[in-house]
């Protein structure tokens, strides 16, 4: 079983600030209200102070937990991952049920060279089964060794 | 790319009646929705004024951008008014060509087309609207193109199975439904609003002019019994209502390697399922049902119909015998004799889930409305009751290449799920079914709905995994 890269925790954190920060001017402007307001049931910057609490539990935990989990293997005929904190999920998608793969990237991994392998069926619940955190050429290497695959079995 | 031979048509002129129609339906229920005040219905009439104003322009602009072109080959449609697509739909690649004509697209002389692949979540084209023999020509045209193309032939006087009035009036007898207590709360506050009816005074009304009035004047325990019965009786009948209208004159007819089908009585619906797109066959029924041995066939198949969320009835009203003909004639297949249980363990994870939930609201209950509401924990034991029933109708077999998972307690489901169409494997576990050393198995199929999928919850790990290792291997020697 292959593990993630480990630089897959620092995107994780990165990514959680950034979901976590969209709550921000929503807590921030909540506390401004109450500053104001005459029944303060609160003390100024709870909210706020909440927000900061839980972002950073989340940041300091999730990420590493997350990456412990999260094993992938490229076997004979199938791919099959593992990852889920609370939720344990193995997946087993066979390569002949693939529809097609892709490659991406944003703009936070790309900065550290990291790339998701998707794999797209036509099944409903695993339509797409996203392996994070993989060196882009590793993501390249695998796609282009379950697409000869593929080819194999359609000739 | 290379302009189809076919010429480009419009749709059916009358398709502005359609729109006319729907802004006069939207205008009035914007009318009637807003207060009774006031500023409120003359912001209401300045928004309709503006809606029309923008939207008028806009409804020409896209009837005429829209415009579709048919061969043998394929689909094109060119629509959009902001952003311009062109969409090329393939004969090959179409699953379905459903046309549907609703009660006022009758009245109009025009229908409906849907065209659905395998790759979308609903239908990829639409054609709204078309005359009714355009459609044919449409359909005939497309399916012309398609490989496994069979001429068609005219509705057969025997058809293969059909549902009478008497057994569509039978059927809708067995029907429960929900959706008739949000309409009429929903309409009761809009009337609130207007100040036509007040909370206070229809209660009131209820309490002294119903038929419990004596016995409702006696406890408040009779009320809640009475309204429970009266909610009851609406339930079964919006159910009757909705069932009668939705499977009138409700036909299949066998053609080669497809199922024809048409029913409806506002709208009817008419089109082909191919044997090979179907992916599962998912048997249910609620007691009553299954008390005069009567069952309901649906087909998941490809190319998602929204309205069914994935399932396509086949036969909504039939015997066991009606419903194993017709699933035979589709995939071969044998029941077992018996099935295997999920772990016990079950029952009390269950149990435990039910009880927190019914503890919690009552104390939540008792804060926020009334302390009496804490009497609500004495139902603690009903949730050992259901996990255990639970745990009685949960049962699974994987025969004959087929996976058959019998689930749920009053609505049963009963699924048989070939291998052949497995897409993929998967075995989840929260911490509560770690902790008990459970987890559930499901199986993916292509065209499932969102929450309804075949699955077999807490089985035993080492059992989940021996099944799963039996599924894959049997699934890797089938060809394709």
């Amino acid at each position: 079983m292959e593990e993630l890269d480990p630089t897959v925790k620092k995107v994780w954190t990165i990514k959680g600030i950034l979901g976590w920060s969209i709550l921000l001017p929503v807590s921030a402007a909540t506390d401004v209200i109450l500053f104001f307001s005459s029944h303060q049931t609160f003390p100024p910057g709870t909210w706020t102070g909440l927000l900061f609490v839980l972002c950073l539990l989340w940041v300091l935990f999730i990420p590493k937990l997350r990456y412990r989990v999260w094993r992938y293997d490229l076997r004979d005929k199938d791919l099959y991952a593992v990852r889920g904190i609370w939720n344990r999920v193995q997946t087993t998608v066979p390569f002949r049920r693939i529809q097609h793969l892709d490659v991406a990237q944003d703009l936070i991994e790309g900065n550290y060279n990291l790339a998701r392998l998707v794999v797209h069926t036509a099944g409903t619940r695993s339509t797409d089964v996203v392996v994070p955190g993989l060196q882009y050429e590793e993501a390249v290497r695998l796609r282009d060794t379950v697409r000869e695959f593929i080819a194999q079995s359609m000739d | 790319m290379q302009e189809p031979s076919g010429t480009f048509r419009r749709l059916h002129p009358l398709t502005f009646v359609h729109y006319i129609f729907l802004a006069i339906v939207g205008f009035v229920f914007a009318w009637f929705a807003s207060s009774d005040t006031g500023n409120m219905q003359r912001n209401s009439l300045i928004f309709a004024i503006i809606y029309v104003t923008i939207m008028g322009p806009y409804a020409i602009a896209k009837y005429i951008r829209f415009r579709y072109s048919v061969t043998c080959d394929e689909l094109v449609i060119h629509y959009g008014v902001f952003k311009r697509v062109r969409r090329n739909i393939p004969s090959e690649r179409i699953q379905t060509v459903a046309v549907e004509r609703t009660l006022l697209a009758r009245f109009l002389g025009t229908a409906v087309v849907k065209i659905e692949t395998a790759g979308t979540a609903s239908a990829e084209g639409v054609l709204s609207h078309v005359g009714v023999r355009e459609a044919e020509r449409i359909r005939t045209l497309l399916r012309t193109g398609q490989k496994a193309f069979e001429a068609e032939e005219d509705l057969q006087d025997s058809p293969y199975f059909f549902m009478p009035l008497p057994r569509v009036l039978l059927s809708s007898t067995y029907q429960f439904s929900l959706g008739l207590f949000a309409i009429l709360l929903g309409g009761f506050f809009q009337l609130e609003s207007l100040g036509l009816v007040t909370s206070t005074g229809t209660i009131n009304w209820l309490v002294e002019h119903n038929f419990f009035s004596a016995a409702v004047k006696e406890s408040w325990l009779w009320l809640m019994l009475s309204f429970t019965l009266i909610m009851l009786v609406l339930g079964w009948l919006f159910g009757f209502i909705q069932n009668l209208i939705r499977y009138y004159n409700f036909r299949i007819e066998l053609r080669p390697e497809k199922i024809y089908r048409k029913f409806g009585l506002l709208t009817i619906r008419e089109g082909t399922l191919p044997y090979k797109r179907v992916q599962s066959f998912l048997i249910r029924s609620n007691p009553l049902m299954r008390l005069h041995r009567w069952f309901r066939l649906e087909m998941q198949t490809l190319g998602l119909e929204s309205g069914e969320r994935g399932f396509q009835p086949a036969m909504p009203f039939a015997k066991w015998s009606e419903i194993n003909s017709l699933a035979s004639q589709i995939r071969s297949f044998t029941l077992p004799e018996s099935y295997h249980p999920v772990s016990r363990l079950t029952i009390r994870r269950h149990a435990i889930r039910y009880s927190l939930l019914i503890a919690m609201s009552s104390v939540i209950l008792s804060v926020f409305w009334s302390s009496s509401a804490l009497w609500g924990i004495c139902l603690v034991p009903v949730s050992w009751l259901v996990a255990w029933l639970q745990y009685r109708h949960h049962r699974w077999a994987f025969h004959d290449n087929h996976l058959l998972i019998h689930r749920r307690i009053l609505s049963q489901q009963f699924w048989i799920v070939p291998v052949d169409r497995f897409q993929a494997f998967e075995i989840t576990a929260t911490f509560f079914q770690r902790r008990l050393g459970l987890c559930t198995l499901i199986v993916d199929t292509a065209g499932a709905g969102g929450l309804r999928y075949p699955r077999i919850m807490d089985l035993k790990r080492t059992e989940a995994d021996q099944l799963l290792s039996t599924l894959y291997s049997s699934f890797i020697d089938q060809p394709g």
